[in-house]
């Protein structure tokens, strides 16, 4: 077994370095849907959490709740939910969406958000109203302001970044039920390592995996140092 | 034309709680005041609410001349209010002198020219690099006074600036205000203590139950404003 496991590591060791041309093209699938849902949910989404920090409105304990219940849907449900709307006989049946990599970049943004909204709102929470009344008396318009309330949150709308970034490329539900993992068009990173798991195939899952674990430890010894030059004074 | 703020019936409540009711007061171009009153009676909402960052329940604040433009929609521009212990932005001290100036559009050039400046009016040459975050809170007041100072105010609200300074620091920052007065900006001081900046105040207002009431230096009682 153990002997196995060295052989199975190798082969995936050498299906990296060897540049496996259907093993690089589903870490580009992986990555160009990630990227793309992230830089699209994360200004309205810190906007959104923005908003939820500084002003006051009836109801805004519940729409904080509901985001903080979405970001715990499992990623299955969501992708179950776009697959109804999005099937033949759904809503948007009509917009031939399933099974295509925007499909996929609908149901990451759809997960990526809530958490986004959540992390940010703590983010902006945690930063003291006077910054907000200091930048408008010194004649800042709202814009400039909310900006320079972003920049004094910068470090944690950084870790909501990484962390809504860090969920989405690695969520199998919803990519696989809207995506389909239709080889180099919509198979990813997570179902690709799912289906090589299901034939026995575990040397392109381990490849795969390893891209996923030096991509986390990556986002994470980057948010770090970034932190750690921002260190409390 | 001197700047002018007129406030008419400004009434604040919190739910059911009535802070206060004020039928007018005015404040001119080069005046000093000081605003009196105890813990929670409202000083530092009347000056936010006076500065615009805060809106009355009812009433009205009218700065003359009016130089809000249009389209925009800043606060007054030559009308600033500092907090009691004033919010600092990360970076160095040197980047937020520049921070208003830059709101301004000025050229790089000039703001350079005027942050050193201001860095020699409040005594910060030494420390313009320096994290602002760092800095002790005598000197965080006296960059929060030089924050304001560059941008020329007309109207300065400070909200117990000397509150938690040392001696020295109360000294500092009393001379800072001096220098303001004499550029001919007008200045209202919350503090519930007499010290060295009180002392520069040629006006003097005390806001009690509700209302507010004017004190003469010369005269012994209060009357309504």
């Amino acid at each position: 077994m153990q002997d196995n496991l060295l052989e199975t590591s190798i082969l995936s060791l050498q299906l990296l370095f060897s540049l496996d041309a259907e093993l690089w093209d589903i870490i580009g699938v992986s990555f160009r849907v990630s990227v793309i849902a992230i830089s699209i949910a994360t200004l309205p989404a810190i906007l959104v959490g923005f908003l939820l920090a500084m002003v006051d409105f009836k109801g805004r304990w519940m729409v904080i709740a509901l985001f903080n219940a979405l970001m715990a849907v499992p990623t299955v449900v969501v992708g179950l939910t776009l697959y109804l709307l999005l099937s033949r006989s759904g809503p948007f049946g009509d917009l031939h969406l399933l099974f295509t990599q925007p499909a996929m970049i609908i149901g990451q943004i759809a997960l990526a958000f809530p958490l986004l909204v959540c992390m940010s709102h703590s983010a902006f929470q945690s930063i003291d109203k006077r910054a907000w009344e200091t930048a408008r008396t010194l004649g800042a318009n709202c814009c400039y302001a909310v900006i320079t309330i972003m920049k004094e949150a910068r470090f944690a709308l950084l870790a909501a970044v990484l962390a809504g970034f860090g969920r989405i490329i690695s969520e199998v539900g919803c990519s696989m039920m809207v995506g389909g993992n239709i080889m180099s068009y919509t198979r990813n990173i997570p179902t690709a390592i799912a289906l090589e798991t299901s034939k026995g195939m575990f040397a392109q899952g381990i490849a795969l995996g390893l891209v996923l674990l030096v991509l986390a430890l990556l986002l994470n010894f980057t948010l770090a140092s970034i932190r750690g030059k921002g260190r409390l004074v | 034309m001197g700047l002018e703020l007129r406030a008419n019936n400004l009434i604040k409540r919190f739910g059911a709680r009535e802070l206060f009711n004020i039928e007018q007061l005015q404040v001119q171009e080069g005046e000093s005041l000081h605003l009196n009153g105890d813990n929670g009676v409202g000083k530092t909402t009347l000056m936010k609410i006076l500065a615009g960052l805060d809106k009355p329940c009812s009433g009205r604040v009218a700065v003359t001349p009016n130089m809000k433009s249009r389209w925009s929609t800043r606060l007054h521009p030559k009308v600033i209010y500092l907090h009691q212990t004033p919010y600092i932005f990360t970076g160095t001290v040197r980047d937020n002198l520049a921070y208003g100036l830059k709101l301004k559009g000025l050229a790089y050039k000039q703001i350079s020219q005027i942050v050193e400046h201001a860095l020699g009016w409040a005594r910060l040459e030494e420390l313009a690099e320096h994290s602002a975050h760092s800095l002790s809170g005598g000197e965080k007041q006296r960059l929060a006074l030089a924050r304001a100072w560059v941008l020329a105010p007309g109207l300065l609200f400070l909200d117990e600036p000397t509150a938690n300074l040392d001696k020295q620091s109360v000294i500092s920052v009393a001379d800072l205000i001096q220098k303001m007065l004499e550029e001919g900006a007008a200045v209202m001081v919350s503090n519930h203590q007499q010290n060295s900046v009180t002392e520069l105040c040629k006006r003097s207002l005390l806001l009690e139950d509700g209302k507010v009431k004017e004190h003469s230096h010369l005269a012994q009682g209060f009357y309504h404003a």
